[in-house]
């Protein structure tokens, strides 16, 4: 359990070159390649030859009473009303992606600047951006999603937007604590010697290093994002009438004779989800990691 | 002294300000009147409506200022006095609703955290001790996939091998039904929030042991003989635990989330699935009354994590 | 201080050729690199050498603790006649504590800050020796007594950061001695305390052995540490003994130049104020690539090209407890050649010339 180690400490320069070249691993990409994948066939959804994703597909005389299992006809099967789940689920991407993508890029764009501004000019501007991050996380996130879902209509942009709400604190003191940390450094100062207006260091010194830790959390604020809106379409919170994979989820699992006789309904909506998810968790771990060792080794 | 009084203040600040937002949020985006009246509440015209819309407004304050009646629900809330249901008939308290509903989220939450809890220390306690070999990095994998898996869809996962598949436990929940049978209905929900959240404590505690472990105190625990599990449990866990407890208390939170969906899934009359049918019934006193206690639940659970903290590490206590 | 007795004729502990290595990255660290020596019941061994010697590896190779992953552990290990080497980690519990037992260096660190003393002083009371819990706090207060704690009761119940550095490591020392082991292991005793504690710690540690008749291995860099309180010393150099000798012996007659120059590192109190430390010059060699020939040549003032390749064999003096490795030790006419030399070399370059 307890080793005795006697190495010098000073370790031969060829190590900390290796570090630094060390590749982000095969996973990263391929994690990144199903995102990617997902993505276009989401984009790309309306115009592959899908069937229908609101059509019935009755066949009684054929298949007998829906729900069909997965078949060649249905690649996914379909539901209690014959509807192909695959098409269902492939434009159920579309939301589901489009609002992970919409709430990460508004958290980041609110979040971030709050951030920046808070740890570029502390003070009370700090404390009064701070004390609003800590408001907004004395909530169960999923329960201030709720609130707001309820107060609010349920179209795509507003969905996108409160999930956005949600994702500013966590972005916004990450951003701050770059920041607080970028500001010390000797290139701040330099360029603040020179004269450089704040905006200026803000924009063209901070802002590029601030924005690389970000990046991981970028990723894995995504796969929140897409969590939180399955989560909501579940309860039946999220857009009105969108076909989302958390509604395919609850129409699979409402009824549990559903659940028990046709399982497909929910789970091929959950494999996806899941894939996405995990994809998304481990590029963004393996990003995280990756700029950890590059960080600590300059 | 100052220490305590200073959160305590923090803490109070926080609840006014929460509290201030949600009803401001309730009483500015939403519409009460049409809540309780439903179309009628824009039918002015009509004598018999407009004077049922005058009823209303008076009984209710929806006239005043904004400020003035969120003070006045404020005092209320303090008494108990949460309103009433809007969209249930004859307009029971929200409070009879609440202490009705409440006691089943509390056993859910407390068996959810202690099966957490009871699955975390041994599992890390067993990756600590074999870290970086197969079996710790498999555990990895495993957490990772865990923590992937949205909790709705892992309740669904759960429910349909072992409620429908195997038949192992109940499919709903029976108020009527003797305490321990209840439990049994509680069971695999409590065991979905409990999974996730034992993954993330385990990684934390694995961690920290595997730092302690490190320690000079350590291998002189060793060279007294003592035997490995002994060593682990009896002198590695307790210097690892602060960063592990404050991550449970904090988390307690994430759990009250996750009820949310939970108690949903598997027809638990809770407080998480009230707020999700006040919500879709857009019954405003309760949603109000219900995330109000969950923000104070929040906050007392973090002032008694800091308590808990200073007596478990005596070189904190003043 | 009492040497040998002739009646015990086996020795408690009997080590052979002990290797230690471990494998890393860089290659194989030759900790160890064959170590032999015997100890009798009650005798006192002091290991003496600088930071990177090997001296704590030993110890702990020795004793048995240290981690399985990346060791090469080989030779021979026999204590009361049972040898140890490739016993089970569940063996040597047995005798973790009970028959060996180890102080640390520091005892802040070496203690469990969560834990009450008391408690942790009765642990391996109640392990090994099977007393309950009432039984084994009699026993720890005794035992604070022993080691000249003031109070005992009191402390009992206290945590270690509220004692002094000298109290935490006399705890120490009272949970090595709870259970009776016949050897103990003290590696740096002394080494974070004050100057004042640690002649106070050294006596007790002296004390405790005589009246319990157990055997010492007293480890450190310090050889001042070891003059009064051993019986035998062996110096340790890359990994290897390159002299031992009874105490008296060595520091009369020592033969190794690295013996020399680790005995010119005592500040003396008859110098002059302004008198420099004498350092030895240059760093310990490396262990994964071992110099070729003697390990200490490269920094040793009298080594000739012979050193540089050969590697010398430990020889016996006229005593045959005492045994040292070098081809011009400390005596011979090349060692006084070269003597001459530095000293004729150090006249030049203080007179600046004048010749």
């Amino acid at each position: 359990m307890s080793e005795e180690t006697l190495t010098p400490s000073d370790a031969p320069e060829t190590e900390i070159n290796a570090a630094l070249q060390k590749k982000i691993g095969w996973g990263f990409w391929l994690a990144i390649s199903w995102v990617i994948f997902i993505t276009l066939l989401a984009i790309l959804a309306p115009y592959l030859h899908l069937k229908d994703p609101r059509g019935y597909f009755i066949d009684i005389d054929g298949s007998g009473r829906p729900p069909y299992g997965p078949s060649f006809e249905h690649w996914f099967g379909t539901d209690k009303d014959a509807r192909d789940i695959f098409a269902r689920s492939l434009h159920g991407a579309r939301i589901s992606l489009i609002v992970g993508f919409s709430a990460i890029s508004f958290g980041f764009i609110v979040g971030g600047t709050l951030g920046i501004i808070a740890g570029y000019f502390r003070g009370w501007l700090d404390k009064i951006i701070s004390f609003c991050f800590i408001i907004l996380l004395s909530f169960p996130s999923l329960v201030l999603a709720i609130m707001l879902t309820a107060l609010l209509n349920r179209s795509l942009f507003t969905i996108s937007m409160i999930l956005g709400i949600l994702s500013i604190a966590p972005v916004g003191r990450l951003a701050r604590a770059s920041t607080l940390q970028f500001s010390d450094r000797e290139f701040v100062l330099a360029a603040r010697q020179i004269g450089a207006s704040d905006s200026r260091i803000i924009l063209r010194e901070l802002l590029p290093n601030v924005v690389i830790p970000m990046s991981a959390l970028a990723l894995l604020g995504m796969a929140v994002a897409i969590v939180a809106e399955g989560g909501l379409a579940f309860l039946g919170l999220s857009v009105s009438q969108g076909i989302t994979w958390g509604s395919l989820i609850q129409i699979g699992s409402d009824s549990a004779t559903t659940l028990e006789n046709a399982p497909w309904i929910a789970f091929f909506p959950i494999l996806l989800l899941f894939l996405t998810v995990l994809s998304l968790n481990f590029a963004g771990d393996r990003l995280r990691s990756h700029l950890d060792v590059k960080e600590s080794s300059l | 002294m100052k220490f305590w009084m200073q959160r305590v203040a923090m803490a109070i600040l926080l609840l006014l300000s929460v509290s201030a937002l949600t009803f401001g949020a309730m009483n500015v985006l939403g519409d009460p009147l049409f809540n309780i009246l439903g179309p009628l509440a824009g039918d002015v015209n009509n004598p018999k409506s407009a004077a049922l819309i005058e009823e209303v407004k008076a009984k209710y304050d929806l006239d005043k200022p904004l400020p003035v009646r969120y003070v006045k629900w404020l005092g209320d809330f303090a008494t108990g006095d949460m309103g009433v249901q809007f969209s249930t008939d004859g307009q029971p308290p929200v409070s009879g609703l609440i202490k009705e509903r409440i006691p089943r989220t509390i056993t859910l939450l407390v068996m959810a955290q202690l099966l957490a809890v009871m699955i975390s220390i041994p599992w890390a306690a067993i990756t600590a001790a074999r870290a970086g070999k197969r079996s710790d990095k498999i555990s990895t994998m495993n957490s990772f996939f865990l923590l992937a898996m949205p909790n709705f869809a892992l309740a669904i996962l759960l429910k349909y091998i072992f409620s429908l598949k195997l038949g192992w436990f109940p499919l709903t929940y029976k108020a009527i039904d003797p305490y321990f049978e209840r439990l049994r209905q509680v069971f695999l929900a409590a065991v979905t929030i409990a999974l996730p959240a034992a993954a993330v404590y385990q990684r934390l505690l694995r961690t920290d042991l595997i730092t302690t472990l490190q320690q000079d105190f350590i291998l002189m625990a060793r060279a007294k003989g003592l035997s490995r599990s002994r060593v682990i449990f009896r002198h590695a866990i307790r210097p690892s635990m602060f960063s592990f407890i404050t991550v449970v208390g904090l988390n307690t939170g994430g759990l009250i989330g996750g009820s949310i969906v939970v108690e949903t899934v598997f027809r638990i009359p809770g407080i998480g699935s009230s707020l999700v049918e006040s919500v879709l019934r857009e019954d405003f006193p309760v949603v109000l009354a219900i995330v109000m206690l969950i923000a104070l639940a929040f906050v007392i659970i973090n002032v008694l994590v800091d308590i808990l903290y200073s007596i478990i590490d005596p070189r904190v206590r003043r | 201080m009492n040497d040998s007795d002739p009646r015990t004729t086996t020795p408690l502990l009997e080590v052979s050729d002990l290797k230690t290595y471990f494998r890393t990255e860089r290659g194989t660290v030759k900790a160890v690199d064959g170590v032999s020596f015997s100890l009798q019941r009650g005798q006192s061994l002091g290991i003496v050498g600088e930071s990177g010697s090997g001296k704590t590896v030993l110890s702990r190779s020795i004793m048995g603790l240290l981690g399985r992953t990346n060791l090469i552990r080989e030779g021979s290990i026999k204590f009361n006649g049972q040898e140890l080497m490739g016993l089970s980690v569940k063996e040597m519990r047995s005798i973790w504590g009970q028959e060996m037992s180890m102080i640390f260096q520091d005892p802040m660190t070496s203690l469990n800050p969560v834990m009450k003393i008391g408690r942790q002083i009765a642990e391996p009371l109640m392990l090994h020796l099977g007393m309950n819990k009432s039984e084994a706090r009699l026993t720890a207060e005794k035992l604070l007594t022993d080691v000249r704690i003031p109070e005992p009761q009191r402390r009992l119940n206290q945590y270690p950061h509220e004692l002094s550095g000298g109290m935490r490591q006399r705890v120490m020392i009272a949970i090595a001695l709870a259970c009776g082991p016949t050897l103990l292991f003290a590696d740096e005793p002394t080494t974070a305390l004050d100057v004042t504690v640690q002649a106070e710690i050294l006596h007790l540690i002296n004390e405790q052995r005589v009246d319990r008749n157990m055997s010492l291995i007293l480890v450190t860099h310090n050889i001042g540490v070891v003059a009064g309180n051993t019986d035998v010393i062996a110096v340790m150099y890359g990994g290897k003994i390159v002299e031992k000798a009874p105490t008296k012996t060595l520091f009369s007659s020592y033969k190794m130049p690295y013996t020399e120059a680790l005995m010119r590192s005592i500040p003396k109190l008859r110098q002059a104020s302004h008198t420099r430390l004498a350092t030895i010059p240059g760093r310990p060699p490396d262990m994964v690539n071992p110099p070729l020939g003697c390990n200490f040549a490269p920094r040793c003032a009298y080594a000739r090209p012979k050193c540089l390749v050969e590697e010398p064999e430990l020889t016996v003096t006229e005593n045959p407890e005492h045994v040292y490795a070098c081809f011009y030790p400390v005596g011979s006419p090349e060692y006084h050649e070269r003597k001459l030399e530095l000293s004729q070399r150090v006249d030049s370059l203080s007179t600046g010339g004048q010749n």
